[in-house]
């Protein structure tokens, strides 16, 4: 069975899959290809988001998870949505010099976020709730 | 499990890391300018005046400048333990070593003992502070993960090359007869092969898979690498220590070590031949190029263990290639993300109001062409370095290479702060 660190780290790896194609589009200006590839990885994130948001955090918290990482995680997926926001605008007006500029920045604020879930709060989740983890996994499938 | 590794105030003030990061390259044009002191080549005798001088201006106002800042910078993210006091030790760990690398410099250049007697307790204070503080924060890390390890031998191997470091420099400067040459080979053994070298192997664990989307280091590397390097260092040290024991030991040792880095060094060139993100990136070019030197100095250190009339001046070639190839081009790589990504943070906590006025994004902070302006530079002085042994004019361009990335670095740094400052009176204003 799927420990939620293992879980929620494949889902990161997908997101990077997709960062990976639609910031290569774009720098290469070939926007038909980099819409699409924005569109999934946006839908992807935002999918990730909501099972942490909805499903993940409140759980956690419920079951007397300490509020403060949390706290911290959601501060930090405002900056991630913000930084998507302004690259949909940039995708929106085929802005390959700002959107490179905004994704390198979205990279690294990504990068250490995901960094910190998988090896601090990832862990605590699943020694907090060792006994409704497969539950927990699929309640977030469902999102 | 201590939750203060998640806490928001995690990052210390922006002043703390970009104040070691402005002093760093004013050492570059300092390294230069010794190096024009002096009579003739200096990279003729490895004993030089003026190579011994500009040396440690590299080394200790450049390199470890920017090293100790970024360590009380990043390690608080990658091991989730944050620094104690970080302002006092900050300040504590910079003024110290800028005073003290500078009158250890100036007492090489001018020959001159008390100023060696001056720098080597100064330098002491630094790295004490510096070395007290991250293992403080090393005990206490919740992640036991193998970029810990790393650093930890990392910090030991510097403990071990300063102890060294002061003890000649006051032995010289009272004129105390003890084995120079041999404790000088030690020191930059544990200088350069570990605290250099197990740092950036610690670091790259994190930092090659996470910005360029690489799979990760194999678990048996990132689990027994640092060990083994550390391992096969202390192993190469003992035919310092004791004169009468064999030779042959410390030479298998050495020999491993060399097969250790360099294997680290392929399998990072593999890693990042497999990334993801397969867009152009100045820090990738110079981390691929600072790999690339790293086998060529283990070539030329491996060449040196034979018995040949080239042996010393490969010798000399292979610390170059180290010094200036590998762990200069990884440190200015890492720079030019460290110095936009901490201008970006730093704004983008302005919350509402930095939304509002619009924060620069990465590439907005130091211009891109700068950094790619920066590399080819970079690579021009290291090639100029691996002849200046032999040519008196390329020693005279690695002078003008160095000033000019310590000028060109300098003026990126500030760049970023005073991109920073405009944006912050902006989003000042848009809150009143």
């Amino acid at each position: 069975m799927k420990t939620i660190k293992e879980f929620m780290a494949a889902g990161h790896t997908a997101c990077d899959n997709e960062f990976a194609r639609a910031e290569e589009a774009a720098l290469a200006n070939n926007w038909s290809v980099a819409e699409t590839a924005f569109t999934t990885f946006q839908s992807a994130m935002s999918h990730h988001f909501k099972m942490e948001e909805e499903v993940l955090f409140p759980t956690l918290k419920s079951s007397g998870g300490p509020a403060g990482p949390v706290h911290v995680m959601l501060m930090e997926h405002a900056q991630i949505k913000e930084l998507l926001k302004q690259m949909a605008e940039a995708v929106a007006q085929k802005d390959a010099q700002r959107y490179g500029g905004l994704s390198e920045t979205l990279l690294i604020v990504m990068q250490q976020h995901n960094y910190k879930e998988e090896n601090i709060l990832y862990s605590m989740a699943d020694d907090i709730l060792a006994q409704e983890r497969e539950a927990l996994i699929e309640r977030m499938q469902a999102v | 499990m201590k939750i203060a590794s998640l806490s928001p105030d995690q990052a210390p003030p922006i002043g703390v890391p970009l104040r070691f990061f402005a002093v760093a390259p004013v050492f570059l044009v300092l390294a230069a300018l010794l190096l024009t002191i002096g009579d003739g080549n200096p990279f003729a005798n490895t004993h030089s005046p003026a190579l011994l001088a500009a040396t440690h201006c590299i080394t200790l106002g450049f390199m470890a400048m920017v090293m100790l800042g970024a360590i009380q910078q990043v390690v608080p993210v990658l091991i989730g333990s944050q620094m104690p006091a970080p302002r006092l030790v900050a300040w504590l760990t910079m003024l110290p070593l800028m005073g003290g690398a500078l009158l250890l410099t100036t007492g090489f250049a001018l020959s001159k003992p008390e100023l060696l007697n001056l720098s080597w307790p100064l330098l002491g204070l630094a790295f004490l502070v510096f070395i007290g503080a991250s293992l403080f924060s090393l005990a206490r890390a919740t992640a036991k993960n193998p970029t810990r390890t790393a650093i930890l031998l990392s910090i030991l191997s510097l403990a071990g090359a300063v102890t060294l470091g002061m003890l000649m420099a006051r032995g010289y400067a009272a004129g105390l007869s003890i084995p120079y040459a041999r404790l000088a080979t030690a020191h930059i053994s544990l200088a350069l092969g570990g605290g250099v070298m197990l740092l950036i192997v610690g670091v790259s664990y994190q930092v090659v898979p996470m910005f360029q989307l690489t799979p990760n280091y194999p678990k048996w590397l990132t689990t027994y690498l640092s060990p083994a390097i550390f391992g096969a260092l202390l192993l190469s040290l003992i035919p310092l220590t004791f004169e009468s024991a064999p030779r042959w030991p410390g030479l298998i040792a050495e020999i491993i070590f060399w097969i250790l880095t360099s294997g680290y060094a392929v399998i990072t060139l593999k890693l990042q031949s497999q990334r993801r993100r397969r867009v152009p990136d100045a820090t990738l070019s110079f981390f691929r190029l600072g790999m690339i030197a790293l086998l060529v100095a283990a070539s030329f250190s491996l060449g040196s263990l034979l018995p040949t009339a080239y042996s010393d001046h490969l010798r000399m070639l292979s610390v170059l290639t180290f010094l200036l190839g590998f762990a200069m081009s990884v440190i200015q790589g890492m720079l030019y993300k460290i110095i936009p990504f901490l201008v970006w943070f730093h704004l983008f906590r302005g919350g509402v109001n930095a939304i509002k006025v619009g924060i620069p994004n990465m590439k907005e902070i130091i211009p891109e062409r700068w950094m790619w302006w920066h590399l080819k530079l970079h690579g021009g002085t290291l090639l100029a370095a691996l002849l200046a042994t032999r040519l008196d004019m390329a020693a005279w361009l690695v002078m003008l290479g160095l000033l000019l990335q310590g000028i060109l670095l300098g003026c990126a740094n500030f760049a970023g702060i005073s991109v920073y400052r405009r944006t912050y009176r902006r989003i000042e204003q848009a809150s009143t």
